[in-house]
């Protein structure tokens, strides 16, 4: 008993306090970039479109919320061009709701490989997040050839160097949606009526969310509640940075850091706490 | 330098039972409760109380394993062999204890997991060598080998959705044999695909132990290949640890204590009893005249059979009882066809004698096929009766096993010219 062994890994009932193990996850980042290319690789097999699907799926829907809350139910937007407006506001929401679905799915659907092998399952979700990421960049840079086409030819654009915080808005929103999911996941891989209650929650949050009006419509009374969501402020931003640079809500952009780290937080020790045990209930 | 490469201390593990319902969100609830008013007060040696619905699948497991060693684990079904290995291979916690160890741990019937269909071979050399934890170097250099082995060179683009089930099950097998992890888990009672992907895994697990310092944890049912490969066994019965040891003496007091034998099956009510619409079995029974009023089967003992039936085919036809007997390993040591006969409806008896000095020492076991019309089986009654021989020499100086599937007595004579 003098020379103790240096053990490599140990396997003990659920620690007591929360071990984010950065060093096993950048270990293991091999898996996550592989991850990332099998959805690449495999998302758009089959479709005669292939990859061009990336960009037309916010570009249809933009089409509908141009027809559908400007032709017809005639919602203001800020006096931004209706077709920028949407297209901010669908790609942002898309992402979002993207990297949470996926996020809250990890164990139901990889049940079988983590009833199979170990490895860090903090991995499977973020590399859905970079997979989601890498279809958003693309999405942007169609956003971008349009928004400078209106910029020069119609003038609507309003860009400033505050574009430069568009990457970190779509770290909040990535973090936001991973935080929320984790703690989903947990709750549905148990729980499998909250995956149902939560298909319902999240299409009403999208309308709780400025994607199709901006923020000036909302009553004064109610105006704070929905600057607690995260993707109010991110949205609202994301606009101001392109169209009217004065108007960045500077204080709820603080808030929503706060909110969204605690979602992440809260979300990460609840996942690695749980994310061996709830391989026995699945 | 400790030589010791995994430590098990106290491993408890506690499963619930029974399906997800509403009531499993209230006993969460009590649970939850419980926990945090007894929370710091759990003696280290009392397993806390068990709930209805809540089974220990092991309890108290300590163990240790050298390295180079190969350990194998044996028990019925449900004694958690399976369960304590996926704790090693931390799939799932341990409720109490814990295990140390030093080294990768790698499952060689992980195969094919995280395949994807969509992808080609080559993708999914990457993407499976990953999943089980290779490194990125480590596939590089070992890719040409896993294509190599598997076969599929000419298909190494193409996605493994248009794979042959063979042409998938090797390119996957491939993958995990190239693992090369310093811990190789082995559970062959999960071991899915044939006989000849089973003898496959066999023959890696013989090839990985003859290594140097390969260590092996390894679940089976086929005391043969325990004996053969194990330097030592553990026997787990209701998630205890009841023997450790010798391969050879556990093996011979878990055979002793499981009671594998099975001389006789009786069914009175014929509805109920094994069959179908033509045949219903009655009674199958191995009858063995021992020998020195012994009541051990040895290979000298002889043994008759004896089976009753239920004849219940309406047309004329053929019928044929064909015996079979199989040894653990699954070789089909004979098969006796009767001749063809023609009954009516009713109650057929049956019997067969097998001489001593026939079998060789081994388990073994007797299935009963039904043969109608030469051509078309009507029942197979597997695996009815089974057996052990035991061993028996006289005046033999020597104590190996006698090899050969059966030990007939025939003379060998040698003579000077």
């Amino acid at each position: 008993m003098d020379n103790k062994p240096e053990w490599e890994w140990e396997i003990k009932p659920n620690e007591r306090w929360f071990k984010l193990n950065l060093a096993e996850l950048i270990q293991y980042k091999d898996l996550l970039l592989r991850f990332v290319r099998r959805d690449i690789i495999s998302a758009y097999q089959q479709t005669i479109l292939g990859r061009i699907w990336i960009c037309l799926q916010p570009l249809s829907t933009t089409f509908i919320y141009f027809i559908i809350f400007r032709k017809i139910v005639k919602v203001p937007t800020d006096g931004i061009s209706p077709i920028l407006f949407y297209m901010t506001g669908s790609i942002i929401w898309s992402y979002f709701s993207d990297c949470l679905l996926s996020t809250m799915n990890t164990f139901i659907h990889n049940s079988a490989i983590f009833s199979k092998v170990y490895f860090p399952r903090l991995i499977v979700p973020l590399g859905n997040i970079v997979f989601h990421t890498f279809r958003l960049s693309i999405q942007l840079i169609v956003f971008f050839l349009i928004y400078i086409f209106y910029t020069i030819v119609y003038h609507e654009g309003n860009p400033s160097l505050l574009i430069l915080l568009i990457p970190f808005l779509i770290l909040l929103t990535a973090c936001f949606a991973l935080g929320a999911g984790l703690i989903i996941s947990v709750l549905t891989a148990r729980y499998r009526d909250l995956d149902y209650i939560l298909q319902f929650f999240l299409r009403l949050f999208m309308f709780v969310t400025p994607v199709v009006y901006p923020m000036s419509i909302v009553p004064e009374k109610y105006k704070f509640l929905f600057w607690l969501n995260p993707l109010t402020s991110v949205l609202e931003t994301l606009r101001a940075s392109l169209f009217a640079p004065h108007n960045i809500p500077i204080n709820y952009l603080l808030l929503t850091i706060l909110n969204v780290f605690i979602i992440l937080f809260v979300g990460l020790v609840f996942f690695r706490k749980r994310e061996v045990t709830i391989m026995d209930v699945i | 330098m400790s030589n010791i490469l995994i430590k098990a201390e106290n491993i408890s593990k506690c499963y619930r039972l029974g399906s997800l319902s509403s009531s499993t969100f209230k006993e969460d609830i009590k649970e939850w409760w419980r926990k945090k008013s007894f929370s710091g007060n759990d003696a280290q040696d009392d397993l806390p109380v068990t709930y209805k619905n809540q089974l220990w699948a092991l309890k108290h497991i300590d163990f240790e394993v050298e390295r180079g060693e190969v350990l194998g684990f044996m028990g019925r079904n449900g004694a958690g062999k399976s369960t304590l290995l996926k704790i090693i291979s931390r799939i799932t916690l341990p409720t109490t204890g814990r295990i140390r160890g030093k080294g990768r741990c790698a499952s060689l019937l992980e195969v094919g997991t995280g395949f994807h269909g969509e992808l080609t071979g080559r993708e999914n050399i990457y993407l499976n060598g990953h999943i089980l934890g290779m490194r990125k170097k480590e596939i590089e250099n070992k890719f040409d080998e896993i294509v190599d082995f598997s076969g599929v060179e000419k298909f190494i683009d193409t996605p493994v959705k248009r794979y042959s089930s063979g042409m998938y099950v090797r390119l996957a097998f491939a993958v995990a044999a190239h693992l090369d992890p310093e811990i190789l888990i082995i559970d062959e009672v999960l071991a899915v695909g044939d006989a000849a992907f089973q003898r496959k895994c066999i023959g890696k697990i013989k090839e990985v132990s003859s290594q140097k310092g390969k260590t092996i944890l390894f679940v089976s049912h086929n005391m043969q290949a325990l004996r053969n490969l194990c330097q030592r066994a553990i026997v787990l019965k209701q998630g205890e640890i009841i023997n450790i040891g010798n391969p050879e003496t556990v093996i011979a007091s878990y055979l002793k204590s499981e009671e594998t034998q099975y001389l006789l099956q009786e069914f009175q009510d014929k509805d109920s009893a094994p069959g179908n619409q033509d045949i219903r079995i009655k009674k199958v029974q191995l009858s063995p005249q021992y020998l020195d009023g012994s009541d051990i089967i040895d290979t000298r003992t002889a043994l008759t059979i004896n089976f009753e039936f239920w004849y219940d085919v309406e047309e004329e036809s053929d019928l044929i009882v064909s015996l079979r007997l199989f040894n653990y390993n699954d070789d089909c040591i004979f098969d006796l066809p009767s001749e063809k006969y023609q009954f009516k409806k009713g109650l057929i008896h049956g019997e067969c004698a097998i001489p001593g000095n026939l079998l060789n020492d081994g388990a073994y076991y007797i299935s009963i096929a039904f043969i109608k019309d030469i051509t078309q089986q009507i029942f197979y009654f597997e695996s009815c009766l089974s057996f052990d021989v035991e061993d028996y020499r006289e005046n033999s100086g020597w104590y190996g096993k006698w090899a050969g599937l059966i030990r007939p007595e025939l003379r060998v004579r040698l003579s000077e010219e």
